[in-house]
C-alpha cells in the first residue's frame, strides 16, 4: 500500500508539469484554432534559455523561470503576428496550422542542433537530487519545486482568464470567435496575447524541464506526442480538461512504469487516446471550448 | 448508393474549384505532348543502369532508388491527403511495418522480400484499414493528432517487441546478386513501385472514387448530404494509400539489409511525404512526383556541400513555412492557378 501511494505521489508531481506544458497548447487552440506542434520544441528552448542563463550567471532555474516568462511572451507575440495574420481566413485553418508549426518545429529543432549541438544537459541547482520525507513517503525536492510552480502558473492563468478584463475577451473568442468580434473584442489583440501567454507557458515549462529531465534538441518530438494526445484526450481547448487527463495519465504511467517496464509508459497516453477517440471521439470534456 | 446523384453533386462541388479546359484540340495537343515527355523520361530512366561507364555507378543507382522509393510514398500519401485533404503525418508506419514484414518471412522462411513484398503491401493495407476506423471518428486537427499517437504507439511497441529485435532491430540476409549489380534490381523494383503508385493515383484521379474523395476534401457535409459513405470512403482511401508504402517499405529494407525503429518510425520520415506532397501539389498527380524529386535531389545536394544534418532539418521546416504561406497549391497547383503549367505536366 505504501508503494502504491509512493507511485501516485511521484505520478502527481509528473503529472502538475505535464499539465503546465499542455496548459498553454490547449489555450491555443481555444482561442485561435491554432494547433501548435511546436509548442514543445519552444518548450526545449525555454530550457536552453534557462540553461544557458544559470550557467552563465549561476541563476536559479525557478528564478529564470521568471526571465523566461516575459521574453517568451514577447516571442510568441512577434512570432503570431509575422506568420499567422497571412494564413487566417484560410479553408481548413487548423489543419493548416498543424502543417506551419510542423515546419516551425523543425526548424526550431534544426536551428538549436546547429547553434547548442546535441548532447544530453540539465541544469544542476542544489535542490535537483535532493529529496525530503512526508510520513512514511520520499518527494522529490525538485519535482515538489515544479509542482508548486505549474500550481502557481496555472492558477495565475486561471485568475487572469476569470477576473481579468483581456481574459474575458479570451474566453470570449474562446467560445464563439465571429460573436466576439461583433460585440467589440478586439480579436487580433486576443489572439496575439493568447499566443503571447502560449509561448511564455512553454517558456516556463521549459525552465523547469532544465532541471527535471536531461534535454537534447531532437526530445521535443517525444513531449508533443503527450502533449498532443492530452489535449486531444481532455477535449481540444478546454483547460480543464487538460489539466485532469495530464495528472490522471501521469499516475497511470507511473504504474505502468513501475510494474510493466519504464519503456511502456508512453504508452499509456497513446493508448489512451485511441480507447477515447473510439468511446468518446470528442474528448473528456466537450466539443465546446471551456474554461 | 447509385452511380449518378453521386456524379452530378459532386462534379457540382468540384465546379469551382476546378475551371475545366474545353477546347478539344488544345486538350488532344496537350496529351500528345504528355505521353511523348513522359515516354522519353521513362525509357531514360529505364536504360540508366545500362549505361555502366557512368562515373559513381551505383552513387547514382542509390539516388535513383531513393527518388523512386520517395515518389511512391508521396504518391500514396496523396491519395488520403491529397484528395480529401486529411493530413496523415503517421503514414511511415505502413512503410516500416512492411519493411519488417518482408524482413521477418527473409530471417524465419527465407522467402525474397521481392516476392513477401506484396504481402507486406497486404498487411499494411489491413493496418491502415483498423487505424483507419479508428482514427476517422474524428476529424480536423484531432484526426492528425491521432495519426501521430498511431506512428509512436509502434515505434513504442517496436523499440520494446523481442521479435523485431526491439531498437537495435534485426540484420537481413546480404542479397545474392554480384557486388557490381547489387543496385540494378532495387532501382527496377523500386521503379515498378513508383509507376504502381502513380498509376493508382491517376486511376483514383479519374475514378468515381477519387471524385467522391474530393468531394469530401472540398466540403464534407455536402458530401454526406449527397449520399457519399464519406466515413467509409475515407477508411478505404486510408487503407489504398497504405497498400505501396507497406511495398516499397519492404524493398527498401533489403536494399539496405537492416531495419530499425528509427529508420522508419521517426515523425520526420512521415513528414517527408507530406512535405514533397505539399510542395509538388497536393490533389495532383505530377505533384508527389516532382516533389519527391525535388526534396531528394536538394537533399543530397545539401548533404554533400553542408553535410550537416541539422541544416537539412532547417532547409525542410523552412521550405514547408516557406510553401504554405506562398504557394499552398504547391509547384503544380500555383502554376495551374496561373494558367501556366506546362503541358508535361499536366497529367491530371
Amino acid at each position: 500500500m505504501t508503494q502504491v501511494i509512493q507511485v501516485v505521489i511521484l505520478g502527481t508531481l509528473l503529472g502538475g508539469v505535464y499539465a503546465l506544458m499542455a496548459s498553454g497548447l490547449t489555450i491555443l487552440f481555444g482561442v485561435m484554432r491554432v494547433v501548435n506542434i511546436s509548442h514543445a520544441a519552444f518548450i526545449i528552448l525555454g530550457a536552453f534559455f534557462t540553461f544557458f542563463l544559470w550557467e552563465s550567471t549561476g541563476l536559479d532555474p525557478l528564478l529564470g523561470m521568471l526571465v523566461a516568462l516575459p521574453v517568451f511572451f514577447v516571442f510568441g507575440a512577434v512570432l503570431y503576428r509575422a506568420l499567422f495574420p497571412r494564413v487566417e481566413g484560410s479553408p481548413r485553418f487548423s489543419e493548416m496550422t498543424v502543417l506551419l508549426t510542423f515546419g516551425l518545429a523543425f526548424m526550431t529543432e534544426g536551428l538549436m542542433t546547429y547553434f547548442f549541438t546535441g548532447i544530453f544537459r540539465q541544469t544542476a541547482p542544489s535542490y535537483r537530487v535532493e529529496a525530503f520525507e512526508f510520513g512514511s513517503f520520499y518527494v522529490p525536492t525538485a519535482q515538489f519545486y515544479a509542482l508548486l510552480a505549474s500550481v502557481v502558473l496555472l492558477v495565475c492563468l486561471w485568475a487572469f482568464l476569470t477576473y481579468t478584463h483581456t481574459g474575458y475577451g479570451v474566453r470570449a473568442t474562446m467560445q464563439n470567435r465571429m460573436a466576439a468580434q461583433i460585440v467589440g473584442v478586439d480579436v487580433r489583440r486576443v489572439s496575439t496575447i493568447s499566443f503571447g501567454i502560449g509561448m511564455a507557458l512553454a517558456g516556463a515549462a521549459g525552465a523547469l524541464v532544465s532541471f527535471l529531465f536531461p534535454f537534447f534538441p531532437a526530445r521535443h518530438w517525444q513531449w508533443i506526442a503527450i502533449l498532443l494526445s492530452l489535449i486531444v484526450l481532455g477535449g481540444l481547448g478546454s483547460l480543464k480538461g487538460a489539466v485532469i487527463g495530464a495528472i490522471g495519465l501521469a499516475v497511470i504511467s507511473a504504474f505502468v512504469s513501475r510494474y510493466i517496464g519504464p519503456v511502456w509508459s508512453p504508452m499509456v497516453f497513446y493508448g489512451a487516446l485511441f480507447i477515447i477517440l473510439l468511446v468518446r471521439p470528442q474528448g473528456l470534456f466537450g466539443h465546446q471550448a471551456r474554461v | 448508393m447509385t452511380d449518378k446523384p453521386l456524379d452530378a453533386v459532386t462534379e457540382t462541388a468540384l465546379m469551382s474549384a476546378e475551371p475545366i479546359v474545353v477546347d478539344p484540340e488544345v486538350e488532344r495537343r496537350r496529351r500528345r505532348v504528355r505521353i511523348t515527355v513522359a515516354l522519353v523520361i521513362l525509357v531514360l530512366v529505364a536504360l540508366l543502369p545500362f549505361y555502366r561507364s557512368l562515373g559513381a555507378y551505383n552513387y547514382v543507382l542509390q539516388i535513383g532508388v531513393s527518388i523512386f522509393a520517395w515518389i511512391a510514398l508521396a504518391s500514396s500519401w496523396n491519395i488520403l491527403g491529397g484528395y480529401t485533404g486529411y493530413i496523415s503525418l503517421g503514414h511511415n508506419v505502413f512503410y516500416g511495418v512492411g519493411a519488417y514484414v518482408s524482413a521477418l518471412l527473409l530471417i524465419h522462411l527465407g522467402i525474397s522480400p521481392f516476392l513477401s513484398a506484396a504481402l507486406a503491401g497486404l498487411v499494411a493495407l489491413a493496418l491502415g484499414l483498423l487505424a483507419g476506423l479508428v482514427t476517422f471518428r474524428t476529424q480536423g486537427p484531432s484526426f492528425i493528432i491521432s495519426t501521430i499517437a498511431l506512428l509512436f504507439i509502434v515505434l513504442v511497441w517496436f523499440d520494446a517487441w523481442s521479435l523485431t529485435g526491439g531498437s537495435n532491430g534485426l540484420s537481413l540476409p546480404l542479397p545474392p546478386f554480384s557486388r557490381e549489380w547489387l543496385r540494378v534490381p532495387f532501382y527496377y523494383a523500386m521503379l515498378l513501385a513508383a509507376l504502381a503508385a502513380v498509376f493508382l493515383g491517376h486511376r483514383v484521379q479519374h475514378s468515381k472514387f477519387g471524385l467522391a474523395l474530393r468531394a469530401i476534401g472540398a466540403d464534407q457535409v455536402k458530401a454526406e448530404v449527397a449520399g457519399i459513405n464519406t466515413r467509409l470512403f475515407k477508411v478505404l482511401a486510408f487503407a489504398l494509400s497504405a497498400f505501396i508504402p507497406g511495398v516499397v517499405g519492404a524493398i527498401f529494407a533489403y536494399s539496405i539489409s537492416y531495419v530499425r525503429p528509427t529508420i522508419f518510425f521517426l515523425i520526420a520520415v512521415g513528414a517527408r511525404m507530406v512535405l514533397m506532397t505539399i510542395i509538388g501539389g497536393r490533389g495532383t498527380v505530377a505533384g508527389p512526383v516532382i516533389g519527391a524529386t525535388l526534396i531528394i535531389l536538394l537533399n543530397e545536394a545539401s548533404l554533400t556541400y553542408f553535410g550537416a544534418t541539422e541544416l537539412n532539418l532547417v532547409i525542410t521546416g523552412a521550405l514547408l513555412v516557406i510553401v504554405l504561406l506562398f504557394f499552398p497549391a504547391g509547384i503544380v497547383g500555383s502554376l495551374r492557378e496561373r494558367g501556366k503549367l506546362p503541358a508535361f505536366l499536366d497529367w491530371d
